[in-house]
């Protein structure tokens, strides 16, 4: 990553490369903003941590927040008290907060407030991949979708000033290829931090009995008027004039791809390229279907632009041809985009032939990937996560069913060590497995990383108390959010203004939740682990177990810093070739070659949890 | 220079990311238009790892189509040969010689393909194969991790690329990290002049 300085110090006018997140989190100190908000999210975390890393000397506030919902609460009342405050998130993260987000739509603000919703087309590193622009639509709040990180950088401070013009909260779309592109980023002003506020209490606008919220609406609705007038005339929104045959409207990442394909494909076409995207500026739409014969919708995900577009078409240019992804399915409604599928959707359209020959390409790449074995991401060597779930695996076997959370330890579910049966959003391993244990009545193992388990778990663990649900959570307690970064959370004792905090365990909580059986053990002390899961597991009700044990790619970084030896495994003698370390445990650092096992030097960080496991004392420290 | 398109291939772990950031930055530098397109997260972890560089004016999408790489590198040879439908006829490819095998290799039915596989199926694409054993130079450079700035050594060497290697070991300067910063640079200087002896030997 770029050293966050830059950020803060980089001189005005120069050019910078920078990540689309690091060029929001620039824009923030452009736009002024006093207090940032969030929960780590790919393809959103670098936002908020560039942020954290600068917030001291930049004279903001910054917070990990529990969750996204209090993410946005808590930022929502600082733009309520007038003070500028920006909320990155992951997409799904904004299902978390949709309560909030959708209400405050009603209230408003007034300081600037935008909150960043960062999606994944194609599921990089989600769950799921649903177009948020809906999001927008649907709560009657603006949207930006910038197309570059230069672009990711103006629309903040640009964004703010909308929000506070309509006194609403702003939605700033990115996509993982805006977030994680880089691209030359030119700097402007800086802007100093407001961080003082001050609550004007206005009973009808902010409380939201029903009384006052069936007004709102109708001010909200209001408000939509006038930004639609903002669209119409935001720069963001931009006519390139080419032929008068083909138009293509698009946005996003989307538009750089139909740029080239238009270039490739050698057709002069005009582009609307969509910057505002709610609301839609519908008279320049109209002037543009008017001005082609026929329009191209180029779009990732769902039909968003399309839909309104023809609505538009329907009453102003009814005989316009509008392609797109719905009535003519050229682009598809899933993954994402790229200028072949850009390319191949256009010469269809037109009746044009492509350029390259993609379907050769195929065919002869077909033949290679036969050979080519599968590379997924996997649990690190020497990650305390494998040791939970060789311990969980060889105590709860097969048959029992494991609910799985968002984190690391969604890798859990390769093989040989195959933990996670049920994976659904985070925080959804302990609600399924109320749900589960009650119907089966066989073991449910509920899995659940330290993060996941404060952002959206206690609930569902108090739910599981208090309605008798039997089954075990084990809280695996690696004291850090490893996956998106190793950010803070309330178990580390840390903020993300980098000062130190009461430190929350995960295991006062469970208790403090109702639960009665509560034990906290290393998971690389595989034999005690066991033990206690075999326990837990017989005895009935709802069960804790904390195995608590750091992230091994932070640990290793400590070692280092302390100048402390890591001395890797070797096998001995001994060995039988039973293979089991490596087919059973499977940690990376051990392979096998010519049919016998081998350890990595450069991968073993020394765990010796194999040497434990190995039946036949056959692997010890090494010298 | 009209466009220049590399693809840049690797475990998570290799350094692919720090590779693409130094020559966008260097790219910069020299006044071009960039974009480096990265993978974070859940695609890390010791997955898959591939990063499209982009130089050039009229460069707008942050990854380009199949065919239209100018060079590939392959930090390992299996993630090169994934990485083969960018590749036209034209295309060069640079390929670190070591091995790093997928951990389901081991577990699972699957097996790694020999290197004369590798390069046989490389050259169903293009014949414009250059191989550098980049863990050696590494090595002698005075850390094993840092194979890929030998490898965007050896890229410089290829003339392929707009910018000077002046330029990419200032980037490199800037960006490895410090303690790191020495035996960087040094490994770009060693994969640079392995290439260019190696050019210079074919065309003797």
């Amino acid at each position: 990553l770029t050293d966050p300085k830059v950020l803060l110090e980089g001189a005005v006018g120069k050019r910078f490369l920078l990540l689309g997140n690091e060029a929001i989190a620039r824009g923030a100190l452009e736009a002024g903003v006093g207090v940032v908000t969030t929960y780590p999210g790919t393809p959103s975390s670098e936002i908020a941590d560039s942020i954290s890393a600068i917030a001291q000397e930049a004279g903001l506030y910054m917070e990990y927040s529990t969750n996204e919902i209090v993410a946005l609460e808590t930022a929502a009342g600082a733009a309520l008290c007038g003070v500028r405050a920006l909320s990155p998130m992951k997409h799904v993260g904004l299902n978390v907060a949709a309560d909030a987000f959708m209400t405050l739509a009603y209230v408003g603000v007034r300081g600037g407030f935008t909150i960043v919703t960062a999606d994944d087309p194609n599921c990089y590193s989600s769950q799921n991949e649903q177009d948020n622009r809906l999001f927008a639509f649907f709560a009657n709040v603006p949207c930006f979708e910038p197309s570059s990180p230069q672009e990711a950088k103006e629309m903040v401070p640009y964004s703010m000033e909308v929000s506070e013009k309509l006194g609403l909260p702003c939605l700033l779309r990115t996509t993982t290829r805006v977030s994680h592109t880089r691209g030359p980023v030119v700097f402007g002003p800086l802007k100093r931090p407001k961080l003082k506020g001050e609550f004007v209490k206005d009973v009808k606008r902010f409380v939201m009995v029903p009384a006052h919220a069936r007004v709102q609406h109708k001010v909200l609705l209001e408000k939509m008027k006038t930004a639609k007038r903002i669209s119409e005339e935001s720069p963001f929104n931009k006519t390139f004039r080419g032929g008068s045959k083909v138009g293509i409207i698009s946005s996003s990442v989307a538009y750089n791809y139909a740029v080239e394909a238009t270039r490739l494909l050698n057709v002069d076409a005009g582009v609307l390229k969509l910057g505002m995207t709610f609301p839609i500026p519908e008279k320049k739409i109209a002037d543009f279907i008017k001005a082609h014969d026929l329009i191209v919708v180029v779009e990732e995900l769902e039909p968003y632009l399309e839909m309104q577009v023809k609505g538009i078409a329907k009453d102003r240019a009814p005989d316009t041809e509008i392609h797109g992804k719905t009535t003519t399915e050229h682009f598809p409604r899933f993954g994402e985009l790229s200028t072949r599928l850009v390319v191949e959707g256009l010469a269809e359209i037109l009746g044009k032939a492509v350029p390259v020959d993609f379907k050769g390409i195929d065919r002869k790449y077909a033949e290679v990937s036969e050979l080519i074995p599968p590379r997924p991401p996997i649990l690190c060597p020497g990650c305390p996560h494998r040791a939970s779930f060789y311990v969980i695996r060889t105590v709860a076997k097969n048959r029992a069913v494991y609910t799985s959370d968002i984190g690391c330890y969604a890798l859990g579910i390769q093989p040989p060590l195959k933990v996670g049966d049920v994976l659904i959003c985070m925080g959804a391993s302990v609600g399924t497995a109320c749900g589960i244990s009650k119907v089966i009545g066989k073991d449910v193992v509920a899995v659940v990383g330290d993060s996941t388990f404060f952002h959206a778990s206690i609930p569902a663990l108090i739910s599981a108390v208090y309605n008798n649900h039997g089954f075990t959570l084990v809280i695996l307690d690696n004291s850090t959010t490893a996956m998106t970064g190793f950010q803070p959370h309330p178990g580390t004792g840390k903020t993300g203004m980098r000062t130190p905090a009461k430190r929350l365990l995960v295991e006062d909580i469970a208790r403090a939740c109702g639960v009665e059986y509560v034990r906290v053990v290393d998971p690389l002390n595989i034999k005690e682990a066991m033990k206690i899961l075999r326990e837990a597991m017989k005895r009935g009700g709802t069960s804790v177990l904390v195995f608590r044990q750091p992230c091994a790619l932070l640990a290793l970084r400590e070692k280092r810093r302390k100048g402390e030896k890591i001395i890797p495994c070797k096998i001995t003698e001994e060995c039988t070739n039973c293979q089991v370390c490596v087919k059973a445990f499977g940690c990376p650092a051990l392979y096998i070659e010519d049919d016998r096992v081998f350890v990595n030097e450069v991968l073993c960080t020394g765990c010796m949890v194999c040497a434990i496991i190995c039946p036949y004392d056959a692997i010890e420290a090494g010298a | 220079l009209s466009k220049c398109d590399v693809v840049l291939a690797g475990v998570g772990g290799q350094g692919v990311l720090l590779a693409a950031q130094i020559l966008g930055s260097a790219a910069l530098k020299e006044g071009f238009n960039v974009r480096v397109s990265e993978l974070h997260g859940m695609a890390q972890r010791g997955g898959a790892m591939v990063c499209h560089v982009r130089i050039g004016e009229n460069v707008h999408a942050p990854t380009f189509a199949e065919g239209m790489a100018d060079v590939i590198v392959g930090l390992e040879p299996l993630e090169a040969l994934r990485n083969i439908r960018f590749a036209s006829s034209q295309t060069l490819v640079l390929l670190s010689t070591e091995a790093i095998v997928p951990s389901i290799v081991s577990v699972g039915s699957f097996s790694y393909p020999s290197w004369e596989d590798i390069v046989k199926r490389i050259r169903s694409f293009t014949e414009h194969i250059v191989s550098v054993d980049a863990t050696d130079l590494a090595r002698k450079a005075g850390n094993v991790i840092t194979q890929n700035t030998v490898m965007l050594g050896a890229l410089a060497a290829t003339h392929r690329l707009p910018m000077r290697l002046e330029t990419i070991k200032s980037a490199t300067r800037e960006l490895a990290p410090p303690k790191y910063m020495d035996i960087n640079v040094r490994a770009l200087e060693l994969g640079y002049d392995a290439l260019e002896s190696l050019i210079s030997e074919r065309s003797e």
